[in-house]
């Protein structure tokens, strides 16, 4: 308390709201997860087999250890899928509300997006894209402002990486127009 | 002082340079199918080091490591890099084997042959505490020893692995092959006494050797190294008996060689081919070759591509006689 | 003391203007790159090291090596501030520096880990200093089964101790084990598990999955909750600094124990991956607090940071005296080494004592003025902090991307990446702990290599774990850590029941 005046609170006015509707509960998730990763350990001990996954003369074969974990994974699954169904009783608690999941993808889908922009347009560009879009767009900062934080910090990236580091990042049209 | 003499050099190189000459715009990768301190990885350093000294180049070379899936990744890397100059492979026997032994989509007749700049031999080593003092001594304690002797080499179903069949199936004794990581690693484990033996090349056990850690029993080529300067205390390569001359009839020797990818214009090969003949030229080169007990050849255009079947045919022979090829 | 008198003359080598001035842009070049994401240490050494062909050896590895000394300090700052680990060693730092961090505790962390890095180092390098001949032949004694049994020993210190449900801890270090045995089979040359996608050969890189689950998880989790953000502006550095050095005395025996581990892993290279989330468990295990754990405790910082530099520095004597690296770092060091014409192996102590010593004692001023470096340097970053998130969030994103890609230049990694954040973001709200599976992923391949190579050699007899004292003694260490919740239940049982508690008496094993 005593050092308040060094503390940095950034607010946020635009949080979700406390009493959003559920839009699934933790156990549901976890029941699919459960599903998932059993299919997942399925197909990876299908392929170890057929790799092979016998003890022969040298010791273990290539598909040995995968198996053997793939069918871990498998029971593993089982087990906590056994109990979800059977854990009857308490409620469960809720894995994401609809006004946290609006939230989440709208992180979500614009980084999807860049990841879309990076393969046809470039690393910068599309980091330009994502900047600028996200600022304006969530964080609800005036458009300069943006604009400006976008380019400089795609510009000090491209900088610090294409020119100083001769690290050599996905590029698009834009960059090859300035010979890059 | 030193920089102002090479940018004097590197002008005159430029004005006395034909001017449509094509050359690169941005840093060159040289892609090594091996991981850090291999041999591959050692020889990209000294070039890149021998070009940036040299100044033969305007653009840096950049060493790029692409070990993963056992060197696979960086043939796959070189594949889909078609069309693009600004990348050379330093490729080793690789390019036959791996395609026949793990089914790896890829065929170096689909890259550019640039140049064969060096062949690497490969030597029997044992440790130096074991008793016996010959091949034919080691031989014999092998073919008696229960368990069998440890034999450690780079990866599996390669040239090391090859060797190790070859040298089981001349004669009858039976070796437990460790496949390690890298030679590197197969050097420290054999002075470690973890292996009996390995078949490293001359630069992977150099150092162990100088130290006097691992002893170097005969070397798989049909004639002795031709480097005389002492290297140990008492020998020089010159000094390493062949295998056959101590009875053993196996020979084997690695194209050291550089690749662009495929569909690169004929003027790019022009440039690279041009460099790396400049670069054997270099003082760097020529003290790596003696160094590390390579055989320096030069080798372009029709003769490489000559070299590269016939070296092909006698890779998938091996490959098929040692059992390794997939089916 | 013949190693005080080499010592003495390395300092005489060092001591020029020239290289103490190459000494300082190393150290600032190093913190740069360890802060940025993805370029980390090995990356940033492996692109500096073209700059240095020019220069004479010993300067060129002192350059080198400051760099490598910055980018070892800088990877914490990621960690603790952002809850991205700069470093796969970093990765124990955050589960107790973020949270330290969100409860206004940043610059403490950050102080807490900068100090810890130092005294692991420092232990190190005295380790090297009066060790260095006789440590290299203690490391040419491990061979497969003796790795294997030190990879046996990390995961058994990991396993029954999350406060999570057992199946998960399971499925998670399943997970990462299987994926780290997609690609190429070193042991056979086989591929497994890639279904015929070119991209899937190289296997998993650990980093992009590291980069996805912790960086990109964390964003879309910050953003799940609010955008605010409570951070400390860190603005009386000394006052801060002092008062954790103040605090560092209590904990000792973490300090102690993390730089052994530290530099035994180091030494035989087990990596400074294993090494941090041992020391970071055994700091947890032996803690009488286990619940503070993860929610921002100071001695969960200590205890990584300590033996990730411990054996981060200690790392660079089997690369001096066998040229065995002992961390991907030091591997491209060891490539230096070569350009510059010298041959790693026990003979380069011999034929080149003014480099070698030259290079330890850069050691000794390399750390004391980063230390000073990055402590002075705190509250410039503790200050991003101020900045709103919805302006740090996609420049994190974009840090990441890049930090993937730099990896292997593979458009393929951002998007495993991004797989790898919705994963990871599934996976903690569910409870499905991370740390297994990063573990899992880095040492599973050679984990499962040198259990096969140790069966190749012994014809498939599993006594070789049992054959020498060396090996023995790991081994049984490992059961015995593994097996420690059953005996340490045992005597709490025992303790509980004499001191006639309630009926239930069954003491916490977590």
């Amino acid at each position: 308390m005593a050092k308040s005046q060094d503390e940095i609170v950034v607010e946020d006015p635009a949080a979700p709201a406390g009493d959003s509707p559920a839009v699934a509960s933790t156990r549901a998730v976890d029941i699919v997860v459960s599903l998932l990763l059993l299919a997942f350990a399925g197909v990876l001990a299908f392929d170890n087999w057929r790799t092979g996954m016998g003890w022969d003369a040298t010791g273990p074969q290539a598909g040995y250890f995968p198996f053997y974990l793939s069918v871990i994974l498998a029971a593993a699954s089982v087990w906590g899928l056994a109990k979800e169904l059977f854990a009857r009783g308490q409620a469960s608690a809720s894995f994401v509300t609809r006004a946290q999941l609006r939230r989440v993808l709208q992180v979500f889908v614009p980084t999807l997006l860049f990841c879309l922009f990076t393969q046809w347009l470039g690393l910068y560009v599309a980091s330009f894209l994502l900047i600028a879009g996200f600022m304006v767009l969530v964080g609800r900062i005036a458009a300069w402002k943006s604009l400006l934080t976008a380019f400089l910090f795609s510009l000090a990236m491209f900088v610090t990486f294409e020119i100083a580091f001769d690290v050599i990042m996905p590029k698009g049209p834009i960059e090859s127009l300035f010979g890059r | 002082m030193k920089f102002a003499k090479w940018s004097t050099l590197a002008l005159f190189a430029l004005t006395a340079a034909p001017a449509l000459a094509w050359e690169p715009s941005k840093p060159v990768e040289i892609v090594v199918a091996a991981g850090a301190g291999g041999a591959s990885d050692q020889m990209a350093r000294m070039m890149q080091a021998a070009i940036q000294k040299n100044n033969l180049m305007k653009q840096p070379m950049v060493v790029s490591l692409k070990g993963g899936a056992s060197g696979a990744e960086a043939l796959i890397y070189m594949k889909s890099g078609a069309g693009d100059p600004h990348k050379v492979l330093i490729a080793y026997s690789l390019i036959y084997m791996l395609p026949l032994s793990a089914k790896i989509p890829f065929n170096w007749r689909e890259l550019t042959p640039v140049s064969v700049i060096a062949l690497d031999q490969f030597v029997l080593w044992d440790n130096t505490t074991l008793p016996h003092k010959s091949v034919k001594e080691f031989i014999a304690a092998a073919k008696g020893a229960n368990p069998p002797f440890k034999m450690g080499g780079t990866g599996s179903k390669r040239e090391d692995h090859v060797l190790t069949v070859f040298l089981e199936k001349r004669t009858g004794a039976k070796f437990a092959y460790l496949p390690y990581k890298s030679g590197g690693e197969a050097a420290t484990q054999l002075v470690g006494n973890h292996t009996q033996s390995n078949v490293n090349n001359p630069s992977e056990n150099l150092e162990v050797w100088r130290a006097g850690q691992v002893r170097a029993l005969c070397v798989f080529d049909k004639e002795r190294m031709q480097y005389k300067s002492k290297v140990t205390d008492a020998m020089s390569w010159n000094d390493v008996p062949t295998c056959k001359e101590e009875g053993i009839d196996v020979q084997y020797l690695m194209l050291r060689a550089m690749f662009l990818p495929g569909k690169v214009a004929p003027e790019q090969t022009a440039f690279y081919v041009d460099l790396f003949r400049k670069l054997t030229q270099t003082s760097e080169y020529k003290d790596y070759m003696e160094k590390q007990a390579l055989k320096p050849v030069f080798l372009t255009g029709k003769s490489m591509l000559d070299f590269l079947e016939e070296d092909d045919a006698l890779n998938k022979n091996l490959m098929t006689e040692a059992g390794f090829v997939a089916n | 003391m013949e190693a005080f008198g080499l010592l003495v003359y390395g300092f005489s080598v060092l001591l020029t203007w020239k290289i103490l001035a190459l000494m300082m842009v190393g150290l600032v070049l190093g913190i740069f790159v360890g802060v940025l994401p993805g370029l980390g240490g090995p990356n940033g050494v492996a692109i500096l090291l073209p700059l240095t062909f020019t220069m004479d050896p010993t300067s060129a590895i002192v350059m080198l090596s400051c760099i490598y000394w910055g980018a070892l300090f800088g990877g914490a700052i990621t960690s603790i501030l952002f809850n991205i680990p700069g470093e796969a060693w970093s990765v124990a730092t955050t589960f107790d520096g973020y949270p330290m961090a969100q409860q206004g505790k940043a610059a403490e962390a950050l102080t807490a880990a900068f100090t810890s890095s130092f005294i692991g180092s420092l232990v190190a390098v005295l380790l090297i200093t009066f060790l260095a001949p006789g440590i290299a032949s203690f490391a040419l004694r491990f061979g497969p089964p003796e790795f294997f049994a030190v990879y046996l020993l990390t995961f058994c210190s990991f396993v029954g101790l999350g406060r999570e449900e057992k199946h998960k801890t399971i499925i998670s270090m399943a997970l990462g084990l299987l994926l780290a045995g997609v690609g190429m089979d070193t042991v056979s040359g086989q591929l497994r598990m890639t279904f015929g996608f070119d991209e899937l050969l190289r296997g998993i890189n650990f980093l992009v999955a590291v980069i996805g689950l912790f960086g990109i998880s964390e964003i879309l989790l910050t953003m799940e909750e609010r955008l605010a953000l409570r951070g400390h502006a860190a603005s009386i550095s000394l006052r801060v600094v002092l008062k954790v050095w103040k605090e560092m005395p209590r904990y000792w025996v973490t300090l102690l124990r993390s730089s052994a581990i530290g530099c035994w892993l180091g030494i035989t290279p087990g990596g400074a991956i294993a090494a941090s989330f041992m020391s970071y468990n055994l700091a947890k295990r032996f803690s009488k607090d286990k619940e503070s754990f993860g929610k921002g405790r100071i001695e969960g910082v200590f205890a990584p940071e300590t033996a990730a530099h411990a054996s981060g520095t200690s790392a660079l004597l089997p690369m001096l005296a066998l040229g065995i690296p002992g961390s991907g770092t030091a591997a491209i060091l060891l490539g230096g080494l070569m350009v510059w014409g010298l041959n790693p192996g026990p003979l380069l102590f011999v034929e080149h004592k003014g480099f070698v010593w030259g290079l330890i004692a850069s050691m000794y001023l390399g750390n004391v003025v980063g230390l000073i470096l990055v402590l002075t340097t705190v509250p410039i970053f503790a200050a991003v902090l101020r900045v709103p998130f919805s302006a740090i969030a996609p420049m994190i994103v974009v840090s990441c991307a890049i930090g993937a890609y730099a990896i292997q230049n593979a458009m393929f990694d951002i998007w495993l990446m991004l797989l790898f954040g919705v994963v990871g973001y599934v996976f903690k709200k569910i409870g499905i702990p991370l740390a297994p599976f990063t573990l899992a992923l880095v040492l599973g391949n050679r984990a499962e290599d040198s259990f096969r190579l140790s069966m190749i050699g012994s014809g498939g007899d599993m006594r070789v774990f049992w054959s020498n004292g060396l090996v023995g003694s790991i081994t049984t260490l490992a059961l015995v850590l593994l097996l420690w919740p059953l005996i340490g239940g045992a005597f709490g049982r025992m303790r509980s029941a004499f001191a006639r508690k309630t009926a239930t008496g069954t003491a916490d094993v977590r």
